[in-house]
């Protein structure tokens, strides 16, 4: 008998470090997370042209800009090279082209007008060559390098130090070092004499920029540092991995829901051990264990078709709700989902505190509610902290509950009253959610394992806190 | 039997229990002098420790108590349906069979109750939680560490001193004992013994004993019940070396028991 207890006690020790150790291994596909450069530089037309936005295309590359027919050009060119000056004959501007060489000090190559800046790892100290060059019906005595950030890349979020260069000017033209801090000026503008490419070959001869990334830390600390970050979204081409907005929606939707349960399952706890008559708890007692094994998604539901428009209309103003799927609601059913846990696992605490204690509050005068809040509720509070860490346990690892009342938008609270009627998200339920249809070991997946890391880690040590409470002396019979 | 005191401490006339249909006690007239200790003993199961419990009505705690007669205990009675039970409870303190601590701090446990009844704090309840240790012989042995050291971790007889230390904290007029050395050590056994015969001076004790030797030692006087029946009543020096009734001979020479 004691060999088997011992033999089920490390299958299960065995089972969750395998469990940490299978999480934690997916997790390394977390770290295999590419920054690109996230930046685009364009030659525009002259000194008099409109500030305009130096992207066609807002999240694609942009070679040629501000060419007249550059419209043209973009639809005909479906390949991946710069346009030539044939297909661009006719037509007064300026084009760049990304040049990919092998050997920085050879600029001789083809011109690629495809863009390679999203998938290419900015991290190993890479540059990205641009040449930047006017067709020969160009007039004007300017060309303008314009760069700004890609639509969905943040500057402040790259891990690296990006540079835009002047690598070389073309022969017969002396400029000073050009050399643009893109962190401090992520938008801006330059103005370089104009050069014209004479033929195809020439193209390349032109103005050479480099765009430089300088790697602040390494991959695995810009991936961390990336992950606690305030928003999440993984699906933009600069994705942002933040697990911010998910923990504290897991968490405010958790604390929500026992600031709810707690006095409520503290109070009937002590109204059905100390308080109601034995045939009252023998009836209520089952009851409410039986509570507690409605299948979530029903509890849900529940809350869907009665609590959420029931919220919407009682606090829909006040707290500024669009809809009554949002953080109260979740939080509310939360509550309703941990109140028939806790008292049960509140109420075994408080029976098992022996009768004499009781008759010993009692014989010194105490009042029966003195005696439950100066005697049995402190002399109970390893079983009362653990009734609470079950409840917390179970709240935060809960999907569906939050899947179906939390809106299911990953937004930072703002710090005000009204985040509570905002939809939000949380962690199981946005695993549950992209792992259906994620790529197979590709980053957004690590993150995923990576978040059920965190949770796994954050029950864990909410089962060892209540563990190390448990073990100081309780009473004895 | 003695004479009808002047002016008894506890006093008990008539008096039946039942527990259920079960009756418990059967017609009991009791009365113990003031400041004096006063032993029942008895076989297990007569009885002493329910009718001990009348008189700071512990026994409604059991489902289906029923007390009839007249009791009385320093100048109240207990029954009275207009009497403020909890007020009842503080002048009369009471000592369990087995040390029952609160698992909390030994100073806590001394100062819990004061600092609920009386409203005591600072300094005025740090020395009367000295002065409670003190009295209980017990304040030498935690003076240093009582406010780490949990109730719980003292020994069992240490524990029934914190007890002691405890109910007295309540300043009780009378204090009732069951079977307070039981679970205990005759090393600490003598020390409780000791206190009891130190309290007696200036309290009045009732004490449940199954330990013919303890009731010898400690008491003034003393009761005999067998089978929920007060059978003698005496000086228990009288009723050790002269038994008047023939079941309390046999218990007292131990021919059952």
């Amino acid at each position: 008998m004691e060999r088997a207890v011992a033999a089920a006690a490390v299958l299960v020790a065995v089972s969750i470090l395998g469990l940490g150790f299978y999480l934690a291994m997916e997790s390394r596909f977390a770290f295999d997370r590419k920054f690109g450069f996230g930046f685009r530089v364009a030659a525009q037309t002259g000194d008099t042209a409109p500030l305009d936005p130096v992207g066609m295309d807002p999240n694609a590359s942009l070679l040629a800009s501000n060419l007249e027919g550059a419209e043209g050009v973009d639809e005909k060119e479906d390949g991946i090279f710069a346009p030539t000056l044939e297909e661009l004959s006719g037509v007064s501007g300026t084009a760049t082209g990304t040049l990919l060489v092998d050997d920085p000090k050879n600029f001789k190559g083809t011109l690629f007008r495809d863009d390679w800046r999203l998938n290419k790892s900015a991290g190993e100290g890479t540059t990205m060559l641009f040449c930047a060059y006017a067709t020969p019906e160009y007039k004007e005595r300017a060309i303008r390098i314009a760069w700004e950030p890609d639509a969905s890349f943040d500057p402040k979020l790259s891990p690296h130090k990006l540079t835009l260069r002047l690598v070389r000017a073309p022969d017969g033209v002396t400029l000073d070092p050009i050399s643009v801090d893109l962190s401090t000026n992520p938008k801006g503008e330059i103005k370089v004499p104009t050069w014209i490419a004479k033929s195809d070959d020439q193209r390349a001869n032109g103005y050479l920029f480099a765009l430089e990334a300088e790697p602040q830390t390494n991959n695995f600390f810009a991936t961390l540092g990336a992950f606690f970050r305030t928003s999440w979204d993984p699906t933009l081409p600069y994705p942002r991995f933040g697990l911010l907005p998910l923990l504290l929606g897991t968490l405010l939707i958790t604390l929500i829901g026992l600031a709810i349960a707690v006095p409520l399952g503290a109070g009937t706890s002590v109204w059905l051990s100390e308080v109601a008559s034995p045939k009252v708890r023998e009836i209520l007692k089952p009851v409410i264990e039986l509570l507690a094994s409605v299948p979530t998604v029903v509890l849900g539901y529940f809350g869907l078709m009665l609590v959420a428009p029931a919220m919407v209309g009682v606090f829909g103003s006040a707290l500024r709700m669009e809809s009554g799927r949002n953080l109260l609601t979740a939080g509310i059913m939360m509550g309703v989902l941990i109140l028939p846990t806790i008292i049960s696992v509140a109420e075994d605490a408080l029976r098992s505190m022996p009768n004499p204690l009781r008759d010993g509050a009692a014989a010194l005068g105490m009042t029966k509610s003195e005696e439950i809040s100066k005697v049995l509720l402190p002399a109970a509070r390893t079983g009362l902290v653990a009734a609470i860490m079950l409840g917390f346990a179970r709240a935060i690892g809960e999907t569906m509950i939050v899947w179906i009342l939390s809106g299911g938008t990953a937004t930072m609270p703002q710090g005000r009253l009204s985040d509570i009627g905002q939809p939000t998200r949380g962690i199981p339920d946005t695993i549950g959610i992209e792992m259906g249809n994620v790529e197979f070991e590709m980053p957004h997946y690590g993150h995923l394992f990576l978040l059920g890391l965190i949770l796994f880690l954050f029950t864990i040590a909410i089962n060892m806190l209540g563990h190390y409470y448990g073990r100081r002396r309780q009473w004895q019979h | 039997m003695v004479g009808t005191l002047v002016r008894p401490a506890l006093s008990a006339s008539n008096v039946d229990l039942f527990y259920g249909n079960n009756q418990v006690l059967k017609s009991v007239n009791f009365e113990a002098p003031e400041r004096e200790v006063t032993a029942l003993i008895g076989p297990s199961g007569c009885g002493k420790s329910s009718f001990l419990r009348c008189f700071n009505r512990m026994n409604d705690r059991i489902s289906g108590a029923r007390v009839s007669g007249n009791i009385t205990v320093a100048g109240q009675n207990p029954y009275d349906p207009k009497i403020d039970l909890m007020a009842l409870r503080r002048d009369v303190g009471m000592l369990f069979q087995k040390p029952n601590p609160f698992p909390m701090t030994i100073f806590e446990n001394v100062a819990l109750a004061p600092r609920l009844h009386y409203g005591l704090k600072g300094s005025q309840l740090e020395g009367l939680v000295e002065s409670c240790l003190k009295k209980a012989a017990l304040w030498d042995e935690v003076k240093d560490d009582m406010r780490r050291k949990n109730g719980l971790e003292l020994s069992g007889g240490q524990q029934q001193r914190l007890c002691l230390a405890r109910m007295l904290a309540v300043q009780p007029k009378v204090i009732l004992m069951d079977e307070p050395c039981s679970a205990l050590d005759p090393i600490s056994s003598e020390k409780i013994e000791d206190l009891i015969l130190e309290l007696g001076q200036e309290t009045t004790i009732l004490i449940v004993t199954h330990n013919l030797q303890q009731a010898h030692r400690v008491s003034k006087h003393c009761a005999f019940f067998m089978l929920g029946v007060l059978i003698e009543r005496g000086e228990t020096e009288k009723m050790f070396s002269d038994p008047q009734n023939p079941l309390t001979a046999d218990y007292i020479t131990g021919r059952f028991g």
